[in-house]
């Protein structure tokens, strides 16, 4: 194997959503209008790694991770898992890519359907990708899983339905189920907004801990700032459909060389009271995803922004090692 | 075995909560205890042609008369709830099945087949259909059989309405996204989480259905186009009317059935709609 290929390479997908016009007529005659959700982001992965994606509301964080895991087809673009290109999977063996690729949701109380204990729940899967010959078999598979996740006693626990549990269990038989398969690939798409507080570490370290076992790579989306820079080793910023900037988590957090970045770092409260931060306050909204351009997304807003910023899309330059910044004028 | 007797419990507890739906579930069970004990409980068999003709309440043993052929009324109301039931319960069938496939596929599945079984839909909703189901029965057999399925096949785009407007929220459920993760394949996803969590409207509304059939079968009936070979309400009431002076009996008992009948069916669907509505629910977490 070549050792330059990178184990999950994200290259330039695109979700782009088509706007309906009200007017039939209009339609016809207008250019169909897009709404990019998600637009032509490339990203590198090693094995085992975990990306942090952050940004603010509707910036396509969400909407990337969807496109990961297959829940929508991307409009262009691709990903290669190993080398595998995953639209060649879907389109040959769909179980094989569900198998390597899993996703976390965000609501807990939601992942799994009301009609069902958690036995018929954890089971169904297994028995879809013929995992374990015999039912009883399977069951032991799961038990074995339940309990390694700390609920005890998992035979109670499977008789059980998702209503009469609470969202902390739930969320971790969310996380347990996907690692039934041994996915090389997970997506965790806020996997702790929903949750008491009192639980989220636990959550998150052991969604950590398993990954690390299974040795998989994460996608762990948020927009927690302070809580992605725990996580991750790479952080990447999206700003309306776009990476803004990519780097490592804590290059990105101390040094943020994007106005955008430096923007939402300056504004996330520190752990340490004591420290000083100038507060960089930014005006408006972010601009509607319908044919931005042709600038800099962000140059309306931005406290640094020239006439430059305004014509032409900044190309990504890398300002340091493995520090990927879409901006002409980070220095 | 616990969490059936569980849920046993529950069923009944929330059956009794509802004055609506116990009245319609304790109707139901009558009318269906009455349909398959009518044998027993007839005094006399309903197709025999007596020699006691247009006799009055009560007189030479007839509870509730005779009619122009010396059939006993009593027992023809017996009988009748037999035709009644499977008139109601079969054709409801046909249109829940048919309903139910048709709007979840086109609600799960969405895009342009949606658009066209909708419109396929409301094209539907626009046909008279009391006047198409005359039209087919004129022209065909009046038989009972025919009468069924065509009731079954002109009512079923309220049920396909229903169980789409389920689909298409349903289908963006998390549980449902995380199933296709799981590797489901569509066809399981539609019969395994969108149609059992979006069956309940439809369930409520097939049991109006059911009422509905019974109406429709009893108008066909009156206007002459039931099947002669059955007793039925409908038929009675056809049949009493010329008599309505003379002998009152035998049009107006065979009505009160029918009104009480589909009086049972309604609660039953109402309430039925009351316990199965969310926002009604008060079975949510735990006991």
């Amino acid at each position: 194997m070549k050792t330059k290929s990178p184990f999950i390479k994200i290259d330039k997908i695109s979700m782009w959503y088509p706007q309906k016009s009200k007017n039939l007529f209009m339609s016809i005659r207008e250019e169909r209008k897009w709404i990019k959700a998600v637009d032509q982001v490339s990203i590198e992965l090693e094995r085992g790694e975990i990306l942090g994606v952050i940004g603010e509301s509707g910036c396509g964080k969400s909407t990337l991770g969807k496109v990961l895991a297959r829940l929508e087809n991307p409009t262009n673009g691709d990903v290669y898992i190993d080398s595998v290109s995953t639209k060649e999977l879907m389109k040959k063996d769909t179980k094989k890519f569900r198998r390597m690729v899993q996703i976390v949701f965000q609501n807990p109380f939601d992942t799994f359907t009301p009609r069902d204990t958690i036995e018929q729940i954890l089971l169904r899967p297994l028995k879809i990708h013929g995992i374990g010959k015999t039912n009883a078999e399977r069951r032991e598979i799961c038990i074995k899983a339940l309990e390694s996740g700390g609920l005890r006693p998992a035979d109670e626990i499977m008789k059980r339905y998702s209503h009469e549990l609470s969202g902390g269990q739930l969320q971790r038989i969310s996380i347990l189920r996907s690692m039934l398969f041994e996915p090389k690939f997970i997506i965790a798409d806020e996997p702790v907004s929903m949750l008491d507080v009192s639980v989220r570490s636990e959550i998150i370290n052991m969604l950590l801990t398993l990954s690390k076992e299974k040795n998989a790579t994460v996608i762990f989306i948020s927009h927690d700032i302070a809580l992605t820079r725990y996580v991750s080793d790479k952080i990447a910023v999206m700003y309306l459909g776009k990476v803004v900037e990519y780097g490592d988590s804590d290059t990105i957090i101390n040094n943020p060389k994007h106005p955008y970045t430096q923007a939402l770092i300056s504004n996330c409260s520190s752990i340490d009271p004591d420290e000083q931060r100038e507060i960089i306050k930014i005006q408006g909204e972010p601009p509607t995803p319908v044919n931005p351009g042709p600038g800099c997304y962000f140059a309306s807003r931005c406290f640094k922004a020239s006439k430059e910023c305004f014509q032409k899309y900044p190309a990504a330059t890398e300002v340091s090692e493995g520090h990927i910044v879409a901006c002409d004028r980070w220095y | 075995m616990l969490s059936v007797k569980k849920n046993t419990y529950a069923t009944f507890k929330v059956i009794n909560g509802d004055i609506q739906l116990k009245l319609g579930v304790f109707g139901i069970l009558f009318l269906l205890l009455v349909g398959i004990l009518s044998p027993i409980l007839a005094p006399l068999d309903p197709y025999h042609y007596g020699q006691d003709i247009l006799n009055g309440l009560g007189v030479n043993g007839h509870l509730l008369g005779t009619n122009h052929l010396g059939q006993d009324v009593f027992s023809m109301i017996i009988y009748g709830v037999r035709t009644s039931l499977m008139v109601a319960v079969i054709s409801a069938l046909i249109s829940a099945v048919l309903g139910i496939l048709i709007g979840g596929i086109a609600g799960y599945f969405g895009g342009k087949l949606d658009l066209i079984v909708s419109e396929c839909i409301n094209a539907f909703m626009m046909v008279p259909t009391f006047f198409l189901i005359l039209l087919v029965i004129a022209l065909f057999d009046n038989s009972i059989t025919n009468v069924m399925i065509v009731i079954g096949l002109t009512t079923w785009p309220s049920n396909a309405k229903l169980i789409r407007a389920q689909a298409l929220s349903l289908r963006e459920r998390t549980f449902v996204k995380s199933a296709i993760t799981m590797g489901e394949s569509k066809t399981q996803i539609l019969f395994k989480y969108i149609i059992p969590n979006g069956i309940f409207p439809v369930l409520a509304n097939t049991t109006i259905g059911m009422s509905n059939a019974i109406l429709t079968e009893a108008g066909l009936s009156f206007l002459g186009l039931g099947d002669p070979n059955v007793i039925s309400w409908g038929q009675m009431i056809f049949m009493g009317k010329q008599y309505i002076t003379s002998a009152w009996w035998i049009a107006t008992f065979a009505g009160v059935a029918i009104v009480l009948t589909v009086t049972v069916f309604y609660l039953l669907g109402d309430g039925l709609n009351h316990v199965l509505n969310p926002k009604h629910s008060n079975g949510k977490g735990g006991e």
